[in-house]
């Protein structure tokens, strides 16, 4: 791709009470394109969209949203750029005390000037989206893990976000649940343009829903692959790139 | 060579060969017959002269996690005395089976090394300490922030999320009511009856009133119903906020833009310094009137008589150190509850941890207030 990129991470360091989890780590995001972090459980996939997202403050290094710093920009500005984003938490992140659409409406609410009805139809247009609809009287814990992780990606979605995050979305559904939602990606991405970084595990959905691929290490503390999931799988001469890709799924 | 063959039990036998002690096990080393491994009786054979450890598993037939345990236990006693092991006999399935639990030298020596009561509790001692100075720090950080939102609210009220803003007035303040009314109605009693007592040898019977109405109104109204809050609201601020936190829930908030300070913290705080002085204001009510009773019932004075005594005991000045008093316990007891639950991370069994912290920190925070202010109020002779 040869546009921009949107996100440009820049030597992202960070540590926590002194021990280092991820170290240096460098990469673009651009426009439109779906790009999936991959690596064993505790290497920093998290703690690196949470530095993405403006989350948290990296120890050392930038992040540019449009070529606009995030690390130093004003709490007003951050914020705006924020908006910009939709993120699906690896625990959902929908609010317990809130129903489903009370979840979606609070964006709306405070963000539009839509009026009662207004903001009922988008919630309805949300939760269509998802395939929840109907859904929307249920409180978070009335619903199934996998309906929670679509409601989440409906609230994600809410203000049609430029770049969607997401963090484990197929952890803990069925193979059939996880491949609907990658579909649901997939769709969104090519029916809207919105670009996608993806934090999976799962070996069918890189291969179903991923552009390129960055793979992250323990040990190395930062990325040690990057490539089309094809690349790596037949072409990596690293070990631990080859397991990865070519353990049975 | 002097050849000693003891039998022991019928799960291992130990042999001392010369300097080589040869501990064979066998058939089961399982954790239902461990009671037939005791490790002190085994290592009463390390005598001085013992150079090597061998260990035999040639006769073992079927063990379980035990076998671990035992091993450890033997690798700390060779450890101890700088002796050698050599394992014999070992099969495929029990080396996989060892190497399973990571049986390997070096985690058990570096688990022994730590070893040693004193060097703990010193440096126990030592990490909590450094531990408290860092929460301190970090409070003190949260403090500021508050107060500067707080600052804004005046400014700007609609900043804060009054929505969900009656919802925690019903709870910290109306759902109280009875609890703090019981409770301090009680003390009321308590200390009537033991004030009684005393005065009654003096025949000053009537100062009770004096004695009830200001410790109440003062010192017992503030302080039990702080320390009530502190365990209804302090604790569930910490459990609910923990909880979101450990649920994405206030990561989802920062991205969305809302500042959960002003969506989930203020709210809460701002309910707590209204309804302190509410509820302590019943609270002495409750207080003076079981004090009454108490009176009534252990002494010579007639109800009429205590209330007379009480308005002229009682000043303004008792009621409303009290109440401003109430007003900063209330937010302080919010405000270590919401501390407390922001700093939980990772699981459940987190949010069990700091809930209880903050209700020891929220009861210690008005102690200490409570001290600082009978400083405050007595050179300013209110
Ligand atoms: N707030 C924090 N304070 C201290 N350490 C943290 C914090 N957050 C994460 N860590 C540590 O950072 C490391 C990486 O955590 P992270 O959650 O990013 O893993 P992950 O790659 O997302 O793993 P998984 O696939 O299991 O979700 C872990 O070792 C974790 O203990
Ligand atoms: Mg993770």
């Amino acid at each position: 791709m040869d546009s921009k990129p949107i996100i440009e991470a820049r030597d992202i360091t960070v540590r926590y009470d002194g021990n280092t989890i991820i170290k240096d780590v460098t990469f673009d995001v651009f426009p439109g394109e779906v790009l999936v972090i991959v690596g064993g459980s505790g290497c920093g996939k998290s703690v690196l969209l949470r530095q993405v997202t403006g989350l948290e403050l990296p120890s050392a290094g930038k992040v540019y949203i449009d070529g606009i710093d995030l690390t130093t920009a004003k709490e007003n500005e951050r914020n705006k750029i924020m908006r910009r984003f939709g993120i699906l938490f690896q625990s959902s992140g929908l609010f317990a005390s809130m129903t489903i659409a009370e979840n979606i409406a609070l964006l709306l609410e405070y963000y539009t000037e839509l009026n009662e009805e207004e903001i009922s139809q988008v919630i309805e247009l949300k939760l269509r989206a998802v395939g929840l609809e109907g859904y929307g009287n249920y409180l978070p814990s009335e619903i199934s893990g996998g309906m929670k992780k679509r409601a989440a990606l409906a609230r994600a979605m809410t203000l049609d976000p430029d770049i969607l995050f997401f963090d484990e979305p197929s952890s803990g559904l069925d193979p059939v649940t996880a491949a609907s939602l990658d579909i649901l990606i997939k769709n969104l991405n090519e029916a809207l343009g919105t670009t996608m970084v993806v934090v999976t595990h799962d070996l069918a959905s890189i291969f179903s829903i991923s552009h390129r691929v960055l793979m992250l290490d323990k040990e190395a503390k930062g990325i040690i692959a990057e490539g089309t999931p094809d690349e790596l799988k037949i072409y990596s001469k690293d070990e631990r790139v080859y397991k990865f890709f070519n353990r049975l799924a | 060579m002097k050849k000693a063959d003891r039998n022991i039990t019928e799960h291992f036998r130990i042999n001392i060969t010369g300097s080589e002690i040869i501990i064979s096990l066998k058939e089961t080393v399982t954790l239902v017959n461990s009671s037939d491994f005791n490790i002190n009786l085994i290592e009463s054979h390390f005598t001085d002269e013992i150079r090597l450890l061998t260990i035999d598993f040639s006769g073992l037939k079927s063990y379980d996690s035990y076998l671990v345990i035992f091993l450890s236990n033997l690798k700390g006693i060779c450890k101890s005395k700088g002796i050698p092991v050599n394992m014999k006999g070992v099969n495929t399935r029990l080396a996989k089976f060892l190497d399973a639990f990571s049986f390997s030298q070096k985690k058990i020596l570096a688990e022994q090394e730590q070893s040693g009561f004193w060097l703990n509790y010193f440096s126990n001692i030592g990490e909590l300490t450094l531990e408290a100075f860092h929460d301190i720090k970090l409070f003190i950080e949260f403090l500021g922030e508050l107060i500067v939102k707080l600052m804004g609210l005046i400014i700007h009220p609609p900043k804060m999320r009054w929505k969900d803003f009656p919802f925690h007035m019903m709870n910290a303040g109306v759902n109280a009511v009875p609890i703090v009314v019981l409770i301090v109605f009680l003390v009321g009693i308590i200390s009537g009856y033991q004030g009684a007592m005393q005065l009654r040898q003096f025949g000053a019977d009537i100062y009770i009133a004096d004695l009830i109405g200001i410790s109440i109104t003062r010192e017992l109204g503030p302080l039990m119903t702080a320390i009530l809050v502190a365990g209804r609201s302090g604790s569930a601020y910490a459990a609910e906020i923990g909880t979101m936190k450990v649920s994405d829930e206030i990561d989802a908030l920062n991205s969305m833009g809302f500042d959960h300070l002003q969506f989930l913290v203020l709210p809460r705080i701002v309910a707590v310094m209204l309804a302190m002085p509410i509820l302590v204001l019943l609270a002495d009510l409750a207080g003076v009137v079981g004090g009454l009773i108490a009176a009534v019932s252990t002494l010579e004075i007639t109800s009429v008589g205590y209330i007379n005594q009480l308005q002229t005991a009682l000043s303004y000045g008792d009621i409303f150190s009290g109440l401003i008093k109430s007003i900063i316990f209330g937010f302080l007891v919010a405000t270590v509850g919401c501390f407390r639950g922001l700093q939980v991370r990772g699981g459940a069994e987190s949010v069990g941890k700091y809930t209880t912290a903050a209700v020891v920190t929220g009861v210690l925070s008005i102690i200490v207030a409570d001290a600082v202010f009978t400083f405050i109020f007595q050179a300013l002779n209110i």
